[in-house]
């Protein structure tokens, strides 16, 4: 008990460090305390909703059998325990590189509006994932193996956001609507044309791809996790190392310029780091346009600060336990919704209020 | 030593708004810049501190081409006040100051670099307003701390574009003054766009007259602040009066400028 106690407190200490570095004298007090209770209820909440989702998937899943008065042994019960903990792994990892990848796209595009998925990286994975199929057939190296098709799906994201963002975000003054209407347009066409490919493609391989685009929370393929779980971690990673460089970047690209960021070259980096990350988190549970966007919004209000490192941190967990504990929930209701589509209802009327309030309406 | 060599520049298809400039800085003076709205007074001194790249010809920084120097290298080397400064973050005085800091720290600032900010900010009588936030303070203040910044970082080379926008007269003689300061104490060499000619008559060693994206004529004050020189560069009859040895303007028409009505 003892023991606990001191870990604890050395755990307070290491947070009121990492708080500290955030500011000086009295209103840095102020915010520092507030940046200390944050993380506090935050951690506090991600174990209760790791524990929530642990249990709706174990104990929960057994009540019947349990009130049929048959045992269950340990070893049946860390089976479905180990079965749980991909799953548990993928929805953490995801959520963490989409709440990542929207902070930093919201910081180059100086918009709080917009997230990634909002301008077109979900209809770009499907589109891809059909364009293999119809072009080189399901069997074929590109489509059927994860890591392969992986690579070529991240890959044409990132020739596409490349020159199709990069543009935009390279000529025209970081237009919020002019984005987000590109986006629009750009995510009709691709759709579009790919109803057209699934139309006119064998139905075999519709239906593989069918699997492959619909991904879900639901049926989160257990392999492909640990494959990419690397290159989750290395997103992140290097994201949040640049975190100096995105609180000067958030000052606009002129200032940034001058304190001697070489802005077209982060905005590069970036672009690419935003597209990996969009491009696995989507393969790996699906598309899930809001949660990114409802997350470092949350963070922004909790922290009230343009310091990148809080808000990179607060920000993947308040997306960690949304999805976590959403699911948990959902899987004790018996999954008659999958959480996403919670997560994109309540995203949906929060971007509502977000225009309606940068507008002024 | 910066020198600049026969720029051309032109933003997207239209039609040149730089032609031809070339000037050698003065090193370790002030050098003011003059010119009527539009005459491209802003634009070069984007291309001189390479936040907008030269077009055609070069911008030498001790001869080496400044589209060549990494970005982080040249901010240490020169920094930039613009024109008009919007920030999309809520930050405070000090935290704009401590972004001066960046290109030497790269954000983490250490002892050295607490105390550049702080001298930044004593530099300009900002230091009991160090903790207020950016859009609670009022114009001149705000423009004081963002010319904080720009001490803070430190370089030898300071391009400060209408510094003395909403400043009030005596924080606009105090600017100056701190301004000879740098130059006199700190050996910085500063580029400064004025558009009083008196604070440029009177503070400026040099003088550099530019018209309709040409330099009309540089020079000491003594030589570009006349009636026959900046008649043509503003389009307008200057009165120039002399007074203790320094030429001073009158803007208004002299012709038409009349006694007070109430005294006669
Ligand atoms: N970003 C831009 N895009 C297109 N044209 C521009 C841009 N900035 C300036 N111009 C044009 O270039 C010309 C010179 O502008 P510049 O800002 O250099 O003038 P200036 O001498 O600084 O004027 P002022 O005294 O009003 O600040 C103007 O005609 C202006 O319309
Ligand atoms: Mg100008």
């Amino acid at each position: 008990m003892a023991e606990n106690y001191a870990g604890a407190k050395q755990l307070w200490h290491k947070f009121q460090l990492f708080a500290a570095s955030s500011g000086t004298s009295s209103r840095a007090t102020y915010s520092r305390k507030r940046t200390v209770m944050v993380f506090v209820v935050l951690s506090v909440l991600l174990v209760a909703a790791t524990a929530l989702y642990l249990y709706s998937r174990t104990w929960a899943r057994m009540q019947p059998i349990i009130q049929l008065g048959i045992p269950v042994s340990p070893d049946a019960f860390a089976n479905i325990l180990a079965r749980a903990i991909p799953h548990l792994v993928a929805m953490v990892a995801s959520a963490v590189v989409l709440a990542v990848v929207s902070l930093s796209f919201q910081t180059i595009t100086q918009s709080r509006v917009l997230t990634p998925s909002m301008i077109g990286f979900d209809s770009v994975f499907v589109g891809t994932q059909t364009a293999l199929v119809f072009i080189f057939g399901a069997s074929h190296l590109l489509f059927a193996n994860p890591l392969v098709n992986f690579f070529v799906s991240a890959g044409v994201m990132i020739v596409i956001s490349f020159f199709m963002f990069g543009f935009i975000l390279r000529s025209s003054r970081n237009n919020t609507v002019f984005l987000l209407m590109f986006g629009l347009v750009l995510s009709g066409i691709i759709s579009s044309s790919t109803r057209y490919l699934q139309i006119i493609m064998n139905q075999s391989e519709f239906f593989q791809v069918q699997a492959a685009t619909s991904v879900n929370i639901n049926n989160i393929s257990a392999d492909l996790v640990w494959y990419v779980l690397p290159i989750i971690m290395a997103v992140v990673v290097v994201t949040l190392l640049r975190h100096r460089k995105f609180n000067v970047m958030s000052l606009g690209p002129q200032q940034a310029k001058g304190l001697g960021v070489a802005y077209e070259r982060e905005l590069n980096i970036n672009l690419i780091l935003i597209a990996v990350g969009m491009s696995v988190a989507t393969a790996l549970i699906g598309p899930l346009t809001f949660l990114g966007l409802l997350a470092v919004n949350a963070a922004r209000e909790l922290l009230k600060t343009y310091k990148h490192m809080p808000l990179f941190i607060a920000s993947s967990m308040i997306a960690t336990f949304a999805l976590v504990a959403g699911q948990g929930v959902m899987e004790l209701l018996r999954g008659a919704v999958p959480v996403t589509v919670i997560i994109n209802l309540v995203g949906c009327t929060y971007i509502f209020y977000l225009i309606l309030k940068e507008n002024r309406v | 030593m910066i020198q600049v060599q026969n720029i051309v520049q032109s933003y997207g298809r239209d039609k040149e708004i730089l032609k031809d400039v070339s000037l050698t800085v003065r090193e370790h003076e002030i050098t003011a810049l003059i010119g009527a709205n539009g005459a491209g007074k802003s634009t070069l001194l984007s291309v001189m501190t390479n936040l907008v790249p030269a077009q055609s010809g070069q911008v030498l920084l001790h001869g080496q081409d400044i589209r060549n120097i990494k970005s982080n290298e040249l901010a240490k080397h020169i920094a930039f006040l613009k024109q008009s400064q919007q920030l999309a973050i809520r930050i405070t005085v000090n935290d704009l100051v401590e972004f001066g800091r960046f290109p030497h720290c790269g954000g983490k600032l250490g002892d050295e670099d607490k105390r550049k900010v702080a001298e930044a900010l004593d530099y300009l009588n900002m230091g009991d307003m160090a903790e207020k936030y950016l859009d609670k303070i009022s114009g001149g203040q705000r423009q004081r701390a963002f010319i904080a910044m720009i001490l803070a970082q430190d370089t030898p080379y300071i391009f400060l574009d209408e510094p003395l926008n909403n400043l009030d007269i005596r924080y606009s003689v105090e600017m100056m003054k701190n301004v000879q300061r740098l130059v006199s104490a700190l050996g910085k060499t500063v580029i400064v766009v004025l558009h009083d000619i008196n604070f440029a008559s009177a503070y400026a060693h040099h003088i550099v007259a530019m018209r309709d994206g040409k330099i009309a004529k540089e020079g000491p004050p003594c030589e570009v602040v006349t009636a026959q020189v900046l008649d043509p560069v503003f389009e307008h009859k200057f009165h120039i009066i002399d007074h203790d040895g320094k030429q001073v303007s009158l803007y208004y028409d002299h012709d038409e400028a009349s006694a007070c009505k109430f005294c006669g």
